[in-house]
């Protein structure tokens, strides 16, 4: 339990620690030399969200705890404008299938490249803030899903074509919550799960 | 640029350190403690009291200007309605194990555990036991918890009844429910305490709710247990006299005077049970409905018998059933209508009143059998158990408290008064 929540913690510090260096980043912004028109952009990614979950066997004492792999599938698409050479801001609209939960995230997020090689490959910095929906989810008997708070920070490898569009490959840390009340048991008067999933997602894309 | 990277690097590996999914599951849970009463003491802490809050309140009665509210397991409220804008809470009276309750006259009827106790209620503030029939109630329920006498300890084997929190990590992806499982809904709680409206009981003796499980008739007080019923001779009002016991069956929830007949609530069915012969009633006809809990009540050729789905009803359905008793030898089902979750219901025809549980009290128009509508949906509060009184007020009471309603204008009841329940932190 202790354990658990301090490498909750982490993640937390962690995610903060990136959006200041992010933030930090932009201010050293540097004058580009042709002149740059702002355009729309798009993201889509596929991607696998991995992670693990550790829980108390029931009825187990002394307490028995066990671990369980976890891999959901994830879908996104980033829509927005190229406001700067290196910055991109919009939407991001996603579907993900956990085990119980089929939440579709809506959130605000920011593209920033942070570094760029001679060969046309950036290194950027991505952050989708929103809220988990529950519309396409369907509850068995009793059961009702909420969504939650959504947070998707992370890095991205941009491999840019001469078309302009670009293959992306990126590596992110997702936090989503949800609420599952529950059919009661005999004898229950009131039953819920919170949840909390804490994943890394692994993406792979298209920008165009 | 290199360093820029590699901070980066870091930092994304650092954030997939430990990716592990929280979940954590709650779940509020009635535990049962076993608890012994002796008898002795059971008898013993019989008083008045002064009034107190309203904490658990289980069935409703009303006598004249008078009502009762029974604290499930201890006793009964007596509460002053003279005025239904402003009822006074006037004294409580302490009974163990009491849960149901019957007037006539001055003699209060009430169940304390094992034995029936006639009281002399003729001062409310100084009620007085006045008679006691020992041990004819083997067991029964509160709130889900059973209790037995055992005649041998001369005890009573109780449970006391604590809601519990308790929380597990779980693994976040069990949809369907494995251990704790059981679809079995929660719905105990008043199991207790339904109510149905008699509505054609002589002047001299109360009203109950549509929920209870005493009736009084001609110099009988009947009392329905789970499988049975038992007839108390009341000829001398201050000294009830076990009389017979008939076998019903199993499940028996309720019972409702109306005129010369019995209606008998039951999870499989109403019994009709002819009372001409008071000391012998006899068996007329069961009305076999799909197993759910289901009070009743009964205005002329009509009873109107609610279903609901609960813990001890499961498979129940949700619905108000309109039956036709002009034959009572040959109850027919003339329509079902779909309701939510309904308890006890009052009829004040032509309207019908019926208890929805959580989601509210709902007014219904029954002028025409096959096209019941619905006049008004009050919601925000919980109803268990109404009696409409003659001067058109309507008693309710729900887990919240006691209300009281104007109901001159059936389609827009007015709030006269509630008595809250206190809330009590667990």
């Amino acid at each position: 339990m202790l354990k658990a929540s301090n490498c909750y913690r982490n993640n937390r510090v962690g995610g903060l620690l990136l959006i200041l260096w992010v933030s930090a980043s932009l201010c050293r912004l540097q004058a580009q030399n042709s002149p740059f028109k702002p355009h729309y952009v798009n993201m889509t990614e596929v991607g696998g969200l991995f992670g693990r979950v550790v829980y108390d066997v029931r009825w187990s004492a002394p307490l028995v705890q066990e671990v369980q792999n976890r891999l959901s599938l994830t879908i996104q698409t980033f829509n927005g404008v190229q406001l700067k050479p290196r910055l991109a801001v919009g939407a991001t609209v996603g579907v993900d299938w956990y085990k119980t939960a089929l939440l579709t995230p809506i959130a605000a997020g920011v593209r920033y490249d942070l570094v760029s090689t001679p060969k046309n490959v950036h290194l950027f910095g991505t952050l989708d803030a929103g809220y988990g929906f529950n519309w396409l989810q369907v509850d068995g008997t009793g059961y009702d899903t909420k969504g939650g708070m959504m947070l998707n920070p992370g890095l991205g490898l941009k491999f840019a074509f001469k078309s302009g569009s670009a293959m992306l490959l990126s590596l992110t840390y997702k936090r989503q919550e949800a609420k599952v009340t529950k059919p009661l048991g005999w004898q229950e008067v009131e039953k819920w799960e919170d949840r909390t999933y804490n994943r890394m997602a692994l993406r792979l894309g298209f920008m165009f | 640029m290199k360093k820029t990277l590699l901070l980066s690097l870091f930092s994304v590996v650092f954030l997939q350190w430990s990716c592990t999914d929280q979940c954590t599951e709650t779940r509020r849970y009635k535990r049962f403690t076993p608890v012994t009463v002796s008898l002795a003491e059971m008898r013993q802490s019989v008083r008045t009291e002064t009034a107190r809050d309203l904490i658990s309140p289980g069935k409703i009665y009303t006598k004249g200007n008078y009502l009762l509210i029974n604290e499930l397991k201890e006793g009964l409220h007596v509460v002053d309605n003279s005025n239904p804008s402003a009822p006074k809470m006037v004294s409580f009276i302490k009974i163990p194990g009491n849960g149901d309750m019957a007037i006539r006259g001055n003699i209060l009827y009430a169940d304390s555990y094992a034995d029936l106790v006639a009281f002399d209620i003729s001062n409310p503030l100084d009620v007085r036991e006045v008679g006691r029939e020992k041990e004819v109630f083997l067991n029964g329920q509160f709130d889900g918890a059973w209790w037995s006498l055992n005649k041998s300890t001369g005890a009573i084997n109780d449970q006391r009844v604590d809601i519990v929190t308790e929380s597990v990590k779980v693994n976040c992806e069990d949809g369907n429910n494995g251990i704790w499982g059981g679809r079995a809904v929660f719905d105990m709680a008043f199991q207790n305490s339904a109510s149905s409206g008699s509505s054609a009981n002589p002047a001299a003796q109360g009203q109950a709710g549509s929920m209870a499980r005493f009736a009084l008739y001609d110099k009988y007080l009947y009392t329905v247990g789970q499988n049975d019923m038992q007839l108390f001779d009341i000829s001398v009002p201050q000294k009830p006299a076990f009389s017979s016991k008939i076998n019903l069956g199993w499940g028996i929830e309720t019972i409702f005077p109306y005129r010369d007949k019995l209606f008998i609530g039951s999870t499989t069915g109403m019994f009709i049970y002819d009372n001409k012969n008071p000391e012998k009633p006899e068996q007329l006809s069961v009305f076999q409905h799909a197993m759910s809990c289901d009070p009743v009540a009964v205005t002329d050729n009509r009873a109107y018998v609610t279903l609901r789905s609960g813990t001890q009803c499961n498979r129940g359905l949700n619905q108000l059933d309109v039956v036709d008793i002009t034959d009572l030898r040959a109850p027919r089902l003339l329509k079902s209508y779909p309701m939510q979750n309904p308890h006890g219901l009052g009829v004040d025809y032509p309207n019908v009143y019926v208890c929805e549980g959580i989601h509210g009290l709902k007014t219904l128009n029954v002028a025409n059998d096959f096209d019941v509508k619905q006049l008004q949906h009050l919601t925000g509060m919980d109803a268990y158990d109404v009696i409409p009184l003659s001067n058109k007020t309507l008693l309710m009471i729900g887990k919240d408290g006691l209300y009281q309603f104007d109901i001159s204008n059936p389609s827009n009841l007015r709030q006269l008064s509630k008595i809250p329940v206190k809330r009590v932190a667990i």
